[in-house]
């Protein structure tokens, strides 16, 4: 965690009312992780006196570069879209706990819907680097707010739905979740929580309608991890990265709480990225 | 928790930055419109000059600590203090906080039995503020005492337990429980908390309750005792005589004010627990009131709180009677402010020549001593 004075070098409206940003930090972005992300902070004008949290969605080690992708949706994004290249922002990241990969998942499916692109762009970068098979659903309300395959990696495969049908599945990315999960050693999800719900309810029945008991990993599920560990993370099928209202973005105001299992979860610092089963899905809206 | 590392939070102590190499792609035309012309604020400023070595042994020779608890000892080295609620325990912000150089730090709301707090969401921002619904979600007095009295015991900042409960016994048992732990360096009640159905708020809105609960705990305790006030009430001046006469050593003025947000489709209240505190900026003119309504009235000493996010403001409060002051909401913006402002606190007494921050305190209270001024009623509806 750093707080860093980051220089915006570049600017660009990538969607209707959805920007791509990128900042020059190199402090920050030595050691981000997908799923983790930074708090930003807005101009003093107007009185916004909170932080903006947005998901890291990619970090370039070598050149410095952090880029994050967001939607004008109030005055802090507003003001954050008027930014030009050469402005320094205060930011404050990496912040949260990362995506955790098995090291023996070759085959990832990758579930974003919306928005949802942001939080989990970055995972499809470090999977392709690692050499593993990626398959990207996306859902989005139309054609226009498909995220342009343009800005994702070559290597993986690309599956858009749109809800009203003008272009690919017409239906839930939800809908084609079902045929992959078969395939895929491990899922990865960030989007709207409906989204994330639905796909937990399908996760959770995988093992049975597979007929199998964790495909390829010794001694199934007999041992138990502590639930959240990293360890448990890894071993979970479906982890969901979750969004909720912030405060301090570093774990002492207990304002961005999601209810687990185990009771309150603080996405900042437990989260954003929970396994499945960590969360109380029948709390989530 | 990653090893703790302190982060020298003066700018020309950082490692120099490399330079970026001009790998940046051309920006692609024709998707950009932002409008040139619009005035837009430059970014906030973190840095403030730095001092030579003449003005900075000057600045040292100015004592800002300030004592708040005359008869039991709560020395803290500068008046600037973490709100309860607002820096968790003060290990959370250790990565970018030099904790150690604040004035104190009020710990998160710590009652007997764990609670879970309140349904999310549970924080939204408002015009100047934010709106809070926590519930007072904490592990326990016990917990507390184990996982945090031995790293605060290391630390040089006095640490103030913030204590909430439901009944008085709660609130007895909770200072005892911290009466004699080492690092404990004193207990801020908390009467006032808007956001728990059962307890809290009840005992800061009725005179009577309010000296029970304080006299009770004082009982309890040889801790310094700070008992914190709700402005939810329509004269807070009866409540406060009643505090200092129950045997408090200071009291903090304010906790949040109760409010309200509606969710964005309008078909229900937007906080899981419907209403919530409110703080930040937005609060300030309403906390400045009960101090100054609060110094006249008392002669214990007073910790103000909120709104703070400037020297200015910080200057506001001792103007109408407050020996220290407490920053809350502004500290999620800009962590570093609590410390920076220590600085400049110097920094003004030095401008002014004083040797002190005392002569700073109670200036704006009117020049009549003795009879307390009636005159706040007048602005209430």
């Amino acid at each position: 965690m750093r707080l860093v004075s980051a220089e915006l070098v570049e600017s660009r409206q990538i969607l209707p009312e959805q920007w791509l940003q990128s900042y020059h930090a190199p402090d920050l972005v030595a050691g981000a992780r997908a799923g983790q992300f930074v708090h930003v902070r807005t101009g003093d004008y107007s009185g916004l006196v909170l932080r903006r949290p947005f998901s890291i969605n990619t970090a370039d080690a070598a050149t410095g570069i952090v880029s994050i992708h967001f939607r004008m949706v109030g005055r802090g994004t507003e003001w954050l879209a008027q930014a030009r290249p050469g402005d320094r922002i205060d930011m404050l990241g990496p912040l949260g706990r990362p995506f955790e990969v098995d090291p023996r998942s070759h085959h990832l499916l990758l579930v974003a819907g919306g928005l949802g692109m942001a939080g989990i762009r970055m995972l499809a970068d470090e999977a392709v680097r690692d050499g593993r098979k990626v398959t990207l659903l996306f859902g989005a309300v139309d054609a226009a707010h498909v995220y342009p395959s343009s800005l994702l990696p070559d290597e993986i495969e690309y599956v858009v739905a749109t809800d009203d049908g003008s272009m690919g599945h017409h239906g839930f990315v939800t809908d084609l979740a079902g045929e992959y999960e078969a395939w895929a050693d491990q899922e990865f999800s960030c989007g709207p929580h409906p989204m994330l719900k639905r796909l937990a309810e399908l996760a959770s029945g995988r093992r049975e309608r597979l007929g199998v008991a964790r495909l390829g990993r010794k001694g199934g599920s007999a041992r138990a991890e502590p639930r959240g560990s990293t360890q448990a993370r890894r071993k979970a099928f479906l982890q969901v990265s979750m969004e909720q209202t912030m405060g301090c973005a570093v774990g002492a105001c207990l304002g961005c709480v999601v209810m687990g299992v185990e009771g309150p979860q603080r996405v900042c610092r437990e989260g954003p990225v929970f396994a499945a089963e960590e969360i109380a899905w029948e709390s989530i809206q | 928790m990653k090893a703790k590392r302190k982060v020298v939070t003066s700018p020309d102590a950082r490692p120099a930055k490399p330079k970026r190499t001009p790998t940046v792609r051309p920006i692609k035309s024709a998707i950009v419109a932002v409008d040139r012309s619009k005035a837009r604020p430059a970014a906030p400023q973190t840095s403030a000059p730095t001092p030579s070595p003449a003005e900075r042994q000057a600045l040292e020779a100015i004592d800002l600590s300030v004592e708040l608890a005359p008869q039991r000892g709560l020395r803290l080295p500068n008046p600037i203090m973490a709100a309860s609620g607002t820096f968790g325990y003060g290990v959370e912000y250790g990565e970018v906080v030099d904790v150690q150089r604040l004035g104190a730090i009020c710990c998160k709301g710590t009652t007997l039995r764990p609670r879970a707090g309140n349904p999310p969401p549970r924080v939204t921002e408002t015009p100047g503020g934010m709106l809070n619904s926590i519930g007072l979600q904490n592990p326990g007095v016990d917990a507390v005492i184990e996982k945090y009295g031995p790293i605060w015991q290391g630390w040089q900042v006095p640490v103030i337990v913030n204590v909430a409960g439901e009944s008085i016994e709660d609130y007895v048992e909770v200072a005892r429980r911290l009466d004699g732990v080492p690092g404990v360096a004193g207990i801020e009640l908390n009467i006032s908390c808007p956001n728990v159905g059962k307890g809290g708020l009840q005992f800061a809105i009725d005179r009577d309750a309010a000296r029970a609960v304080t006299a009770a705990v004082r009982r309890a305790t040889g801790l310094p005792l700070l008992v914190k006030l709700s402005p939810n009430v329509a004269d807070v001046r009866p409540i406060a005589r009643a505090i200092e006469e129950a045997g408090a050593d200071a009291i903090t003025a304010i906790n949040t004010l109760s409010g309200l947000a509606v969710s964005a489709d309008r078909t229900r209240a937007f906080l899981g627990n419907t209403y919530g505190g409110l703080s930040g900026p937005a609060v300030k003119p309403v906390a400045l009131r009960v101090v100054y309504e609060v110094a006249q009235t008392v002669s214990i000493p007073i910790v103000g709180i909120g709104g703070v996010t400037s020297v200015g403001d910080v200057l506001d409060f001792m103007a109408c009677g407050a020996v220290a002051v407490q920053v809350g909401t502004a500290l999620f913006a800009d962590p570093e402010l609590p410390v920076r402002l220590v600085g400049e606190l110097r920094a003004e007494c030095h401008r002014r020549g004083l040797a002190s921050c005392e002569p700073l305190v109670g200036t704006a209270l009117p020049k009549r001593s003795g009879a307390p001024s009636a005159r706040g009623a007048e602005y209430r509806p």
